[in-house]
């Protein structure tokens, strides 16, 4: 017997179609899935342009408008009523939203998971008809997507190389409207309207005898200045016009035109001979231009993150950076290029994370402002690998406080990395499952604790302490004060020099995973649990390549090389005769890589379980291949540490 | 004689009581965000009105994270009582209960499940009282976890955190009277699980209206 609460959804939803058409099993399977939100009038639910969420929405109260957005002007294209279904084109392809979905009267939504659902569409094909139909609000959906996988694949691989060949589009193609239609602020509304009408346009420029502009009038103000206040269209442009005008100057660049646009929040920037209002108007430039030209490059989502200190938006930009991520996967940009800009991105987003903790910190603590600390990040993101949004592993750093400060410090410094994480956590970076992060005080302690701790690892290598190398010998200084992020690097580095036996407990640890292919060259799957049956690509190929660089490089004594790939550069560089083995090494690390972020893209999560039988045969082939310097390498270290005497 | 198990006033704490209130004690940033905050939202129906005498019939509880409900955390579930329904069982149409489980099973789902999260009822201080009551022979002294009264939650909300309580009239902060006044349909009400599905769905609309007056993170919404 399912529980009253799902019942409640089940009721609900079995009144309308295509949940009508549903089993009681298949019903409650679905009502199962549901979450519930709450929305107020005026906010949105999504964008047009913005990725799809892997939800669809059905309205369970309250009125929602999908609303489109041509050459400037918004249109309402349909309004959701109780029991409508809307969102669907995330059930397909997992194509951008066409439309906007904007709150009208305060709403309970209920967001069903597209994967629950296309098991039903797959099996009842009375629900594929009713999308096939397009009676699911604002979208049109053509059965042969859902039947013909192959095809409709082809169809949107081909549109999404069209998107996004614009990351690489080039300043130059934004097309700014040189031809603006202006009036004078004695204009009545009735003519301004028929003039752009006439024009198609949905903005008009209200200037000065001298062309100077005074203001400017939208479709919005005419919808909510005129229409909605019934103010008589004989009513004047002055009266109605958004005044004064920020302007900027037609040559400026385009990150500065398009930064102007989103820190004002202006859907239409108006272009001055010489950049102030005391200039003839010469252009104009609207949001739906910039979308256009812009696509999605990593200078724009850089500058996009540089320039704002408002959490939601820069997740927003991170979300945008997912999309470009799959492009470049799909179409096999070179990986070291991939993982930098990746790195980099989140790296800004930790470095305005930081801006905003020391700015709502520091009239509380004025003492600290000029004590020197290091934000590390850790594991995958301290070997600059994280290109999904996997756990966050991170810790604090900070020089070492006179003794009556001390107390203050780690209270301080404790404070401002909670705060660092709390943001990293808004912009959808997972938890830590095992608390490695600078909001734990363990981890956010004084350069003098740090370097016992690393010592203490490194004369008794507990099993803890070389777990826990695996994240923590990947630091990375991010922001603030690199040097003590060096300091302890090279503390690290006399440590191990001391106790080269470390080194083989390190190298007993990397040999703890063995080749994952079985006796018949089969996958080694997951015998049980969640995963069973699934080739956990994260512990099995990934882990033991990390482990074997580090540990290498560490054998080298080079410190301050992180990456995985890099670091079996590095090591064929540093040894000749098995430079062949190191570079076949580090090219398997990238393939992983790839795998894993395309299998995370594609089922929404970490990318770690992979089901083997639903790889292509070369892909599988791929993967196979991946696997022989793991057991090539795992031999070497055998040998070179004489592990054997351990055993 | 250490080995004669009923000699301790203070009851051992078992192991799972030990690994919930190492997980629970964990405090929450106070400027983490709404958005970001799981909550638990819960109700009990019970053998009667005194925690000293009555028990737990059915426990009824729902998970809101990241501003949703999530209906698949939905969960009721029926420990065993050594005392019948009596008058609480006519209102409640408890009389005969199919799963029931034993009071351990029930703590042992019941503590990994309330987890980190902010418990939230409405009048929440009973059900805790009777929650605490049933965990108590496994060593559970106090829920560690942060709570949320939507009662007085929503009356904090509509006269300000300066209140003269003599003034409210209770009646009109009884979960029937909010559930009319926020627009929500009363279904299923006297079943542990449809109240506390109608208290999550309250919060949700209280979390807004918090929102609106400038009640953004969880240091704001505990003061």
């Amino acid at each position: 017997m399912a529980n009253v609460i799902v019942n409640r959804v089940l009721e609900f939803l079995r009144r309308y179609p295509p949940f009508s058409f549903l089993g009681r099993e298949e019903l409650e399977r679905v009502a199962s899935a549901v979450e519930i939100h709450y929305l107020e009038k005026g906010e949105l639910l999504f964008n047009q342009g913005e990725a799809a969420q892997p939800h669809f929405f059905v309205l369970k109260e309250g009125s929602v408008e999908l609303i489109e957005t041509k050459a400037g002007k918004e249109e309402i294209q349909e309004i959701c009523d109780e029991g409508d279904v809307f969102g669907v084109l995330a059930l397909l392809g997992k194509r951008p939203y066409v439309l906007t979905a904007r709150i009208a009267e305060n709403s309970l939504i209920y967001s069903i998971p597209v994967e629950i659902f296309e098991e039903v569409l797959e099996k009842n094909t009375k629900v594929a008809l009713y999308f096939a139909a397009g009676f699911a609000s604002g979208q049109v959906v053509v059965r042969q997507d859902l039947s013909q996988g192959q095809k409709a694949r082809g169809v949107f691989k081909a549109e999404n190389r069209d998107h996004s060949l614009l990351i690489f589009s080039d300043q130059s193609e934004i097309k700014i409207s040189e031809k603006v239609l202006t009036c004078r602020p004695d204009t009545s509304i009735q003519e301004l309207a028929n003039q752009m009408s006439e024009a198609d346009v949905s903005s008009i420029v209200v200037s000065s005898e001298k062309g100077f502009p005074l203001g400017i009038i939208t479709d919005k103000d005419l919808r909510k200045r005129v229409i909605a206040q019934s103010l008589q269209t004989s009513a004047l442009a002055s009266e109605i016009m958004s005044t004064p005008v920020i302007t900027r100057k037609k040559e400026s660049g385009f990150s500065d035109l398009y930064l102007t646009m989103i820190k004002n929040r202006l859907h239409h920037l108006i272009l001055t001979e010489d950049g102030s209002d005391q200039s003839p108007v010469c252009g104009i430039l609207s949001d739906h231009d910039v979308l256009l030209s812009m696509g999605n490059s990593p200078a724009v989502l850089i500058h996009g993150l540089m320039n704002t200190l408002d959490v939601k938006e820069m997740r927003t930009i991170r979300d945008r950076a997912e999309q470009m991520l799959r492009y470049y996967l799909e179409n096999e940009v070179a990986m070291d290029f991939v993982a930098s800009i990746m790195t980099e991105i989140n790296d800004v987003i930790i470095r305005q994370a930081v801006k905003i903790a020391e700015s709502n910190l520091k009239v509380e603590y004025p003492e600290f402002k000029n004590t020197r600390y290091c934000f590390l990040s850790m594991g995958s993101e301290g070997r600059e690998e994280q290109l999904l949004r996997t756990d966050q592993d991170n810790a604090l750093v900070y020089e070492d406080v006179p003794e009556k400060l001390k107390e203050k410090a780690a209270e301080y410094f404790l404070k401002l990395g909670t705060s660092i994480v709390e943001v990293m956590l808004a912009c959808g970076f997972a938890s830590c499952p095992g608390d490695i992060m600078a909001s734990n005080p363990e981890w956010v302690q004084p350069l003098s604790t740090w370097k016992n701790y690393f010592s203490k690892w490194i004369l008794t290598p507990t099993q803890d302490a070389l777990m826990r190398a695996s994240i923590f010998f990947d630091f990375r200084a991010v922001t603030g004060n690199t040097g003590l992020a060096e300091e302890l690097s090279l503390h690290i580095y006399q440590e191990v020099q001391k106790k080269q036996a470390f080194l083989s407990f390190l190298a007993q640890n990397a040999l703890a995973n063995p080749a994952p292919l079985g006796f018949f060259r089969n996958f080694m799957v997951e015998k049980s649990g969640e995963h069973r049956d699934q080739f956990d690509i994260k512990a099995r190929a990934m882990m033991p390549l990390t482990d074997l660089a580090r540990l290498l490089v560490l054998s080298h004594g080079v410190i301050g090389v992180n990456n995985t790939f890099k670091r079996f550069e590095r090591l064929a560089e540093l040894e000749p005769n098995y430079e062949a083995l190191f570079t076949q090494a580090g090219k398997a690390y990238e393939i992983l890589m790839r795998m894993r972020a395309l299998e995370g893209l594609k089922e929404g999560d970490s990318g770690r379980y992979i089901h083997p039988e639903n790889l292509g045969k070369l892909q599988r082939q791929l993967l196979k291949n991946t696997f022989s310097p793991i057991s090539e390498l795992q031999e070497i270290v055998q040998v070179r540490f004489q592990l054997d005497y351990f055993r | 004689m250490s080995w004669w198990p009923f000699e301790n006033k203070k009851t051992v704490k078992t192991d799972f009581v030990k690994a919930f209130l190492e997980k629970a004690s964990k405090p929450i940033p106070s400027i983490r965000s709404l958005d970001q905050l799981n909550f638990v939202v819960l109700d009990t129906e019970t053998t009667g009105l005194n925690p000293e005498e009555d028990f737990i019939l059915s426990f009824g509880a729902v998970k809101i994270e990241k501003g949703k409900i999530l209906v698949h955390t939905a969960c009721e579930w029926y420990p065993t009582s050594p005392k019948s329904g009596g008058e609480t069982a006519k209102i409640h149409g408890l009389v005969s209960r199919e799963e029931e489980i034993e009071l351990e099973v029930f703590v042992k789902k019941l503590l990994p499940y309330l987890d980190q999260s902010i418990l939230v009822g409405h009048h929440l201080g009973f059900d805790l009282q009777m929650l605490k009551k049933a965990c108590k022979p496994f060593g559970l002294e106090k829920f560690p976890n942060p709570v949320l009264d939507t009662m007085n939650f929503a009356v904090r909300l509509e006269y300000g955190p300066q209140i003269d309580w003599h003034r409210i009239k209770k009646e009109e902060y009884s979960l029937d009277s909010l559930c009319e006044r926020y627009g929500i349909a009363k279904d299923d009400r006297h079943t542990a699980a449809g109240d506390a599905f109608l208290t999550a769905q309250l919060l949700l609309k209280l979390l807004k209206v918090a929102e609106s007056k400038g009640i953004e993170n969880f240091g704001q919404l505990m003061r």
